[in-house]
């Protein structure tokens, strides 16, 4: 029997569960924490861990119910008792998973290069609601959302109305 | 026997069916019937009001006027806070007036989506994804309007609800709704005076001629070609539908930028995908009011894809964008 035998699961550690969503386990220990998901406590963590970054993200609110729904639906997945080393499906999703998780930082990241902030605005300028505040304000999609409110069907009912998104929106950068 | 009432059941299900289904297309021909009366009031009447628009927490208000003479269309809106920018539309083309950064943008309008174009498409889409019904009377600046709901039948679009005055049509108030149905865009006139004569001069833009020191930005007509990107949309949301694609040679861009445009009827969601600027790009979601921007690298191409729809709609095209 090879070692992705289904052995008793164990419960993870958050650290092993973000350890995980970072995609930062290698394949033998991806698996094994993979399988420690069918523990109700990890895969708790794990979906508090989600609904934590999507919220940050801003992709909406989290959903009640969602770890119940997760758990019953890993519960029905077949158990997989040797699978091929060279079928990374555990190591895939975790790096997708990370590849998301990443996401969050790239746009802190991308903030802090881009805008010229005082030193004491960095902290705040890492929380994504900054950079969502900021990016509507960018000429380009300024330009963007000019192009588009021609195309909307909103302005046959409303005239000209909807291009005060564009013209209010961007009080500093009208000029670049 | 049994023939008999398995025949009659039949016969009920059959008419239930019809019943449903003449009853969509009704709700839908009402939907289109009162969208158009909206959109013709909005064409050929004078008016002059005050329109507050919020979103965000923030509060906006403009003077808008509107007139009809022989040349057609005349608009004019002027931003009453702030710097005082405005916007004027003749016919076609939008101009925006930016006195504080001393730029005029000069919008070609290169495609009119007045509904009655859309018709069968719009009949079909707004019936399959929007219930659509009569709310309250509700007195709106001074006037009796009526309210309209379209609410959406999934988490791809926001609810719309609309109140348009009882004698004129005219539209005098429109939220966009999330799906808690809490408003997250507003336009409302606070005051508003339909049908009165409004000279020609009160609709021309205030900085005329435009000293001479202001930058004149403008998109040429034939800055637009139509024609196949390359570029594709493999999950496009239900509802959806291609209403323009081409290239647009954009402002501040070397190369011609792929835009296309898709419909549900009664919003539109742009997608455009450029050459990876050298300079960081901000990737990811962000929001104002009503419209939703989302920005992802797709190899050596940016793509944002923009519109007046939730999050997860702008997010999935993006995600689905690819080339042929």
């Amino acid at each position: 029997m090879s070692k992705f035998a289904a052995g008793p699961d164990v419960e993870l550690t958050p650290e092993e569960v973000s350890l995980l969503m970072d995609g930062e386990l290698d394949a033998d220990r991806a698996e094994r924490a993979c399988r420690g998901l069918h523990e109700v406590a990890s895969v708790q963590t794990w979906v508090c861990y989600h609904v934590i970054s999507d919220c940050l993200r801003g992709d909406g609110m989290p959903t009640w119910g969602i770890s119940k729904r997760f758990a019953a639906r890993l519960a029905a997945e077949p158990t997989v008792l040797a699978p091929s080393r060279a079928r990374p499906t555990p190591a895939a999703v975790a790096w997708a998973v990370a590849a998301t998780v990443a996401a969050v930082g790239v746009v802190g990241w991308v903030a802090l290069t881009t805008m010229p902030l005082p030193p004491s605005a960095i902290a705040t300028a890492q929380r994504v609601d900054e950079v969502r505040a900021a990016d509507l304000r960018r000429p380009v999609v300024n330009e963007y959302l000019l192009t588009h409110q021609e195309y909307s069907p909103t302005m046959a009912i409303q005239g000209v109305r909807p291009y005060l998104r564009a013209v209010t929106a961007d009080p500093q950068d009208a000029s670049k | 026997m049994t023939a008999g009432p398995r025949h009659t059941l039949g016969l009920r299900a059959c008419f239930g069916v019809a019943t449903l289904v003449w009853a969509s297309l009704a709700l839908a021909d009402d939907a289109i019937g009162w969208l158009q009366q909206a959109a013709t009031a909005a064409k050929q009447l004078n008016y002059a009001g005050t329109l507050v628009y919020s979103h965000d927490g923030r509060v906006e208000t403009s003077r808008v006027m509107h007139m009809v003479d022989a040349t057609g269309e005349h608009e004019k809106l002027v931003n009453l806070d702030g710097p005082a920018r405005e916007v004027i539309r003749n016919n076609e083309q939008v101009r925006c007036y930016y006195p504080d950064a001393k730029i005029i943008r000069i919008e070609p309008r290169t495609y009119r989506n007045a509904f009655p174009s859309l018709l069968p498409q719009q009949l079909d889409t707004l019936a399959g994804y929007y219930f659509f019904r009569k709310a309250e009377i509700a007195r709106i600046a001074g006037l009796e309007t009526q309210a309209y709901i379209f609410e959406p039948k999934d988490g791809m679009r926001y609810g719309h609800k609309l109140w348009a005055d009882l004698t004129s049509g005219l539209l005098l108030k429109a939220q966009l709704m999330n799906d808690r149905n809490v408003p997250i865009e507003q336009f409302v006139f606070t005051d508003i005076q339909i049908g009165i004569k409004i000279e020609r001069d009160t609709v021309r833009p205030s900085f005329r001629p435009p000293p001479v020191d202001w930058e004149m930005r403008e998109s040429l007509p034939g800055d637009v070609v139509q024609q196949d990107t390359g570029w594709l949309v493999k999950e496009l949301p239900p509802g959806f539908s291609k209403i323009v694609e081409g290239y647009r040679t954009l402002r501040g861009k070397v190369a011609p930028v792929a835009h296309l445009v898709f419909s549900d009827g009664l919003v539109a969601v742009s997608v455009f995908v450029e050459p990876m600027p050298q300079a960081p790009q901000l990737i990811g979601l962000s929001q104002q009011g009503g419209i939703n921007v989302y920005s992802r690298q797709l190899n050596d191409h940016l793509v944002t894809v923009l519109g007046e729809t939730p999050g997860a709609t702008v997010r999935q095209i993006a995600y689905s964008v690819a080339h042929r």
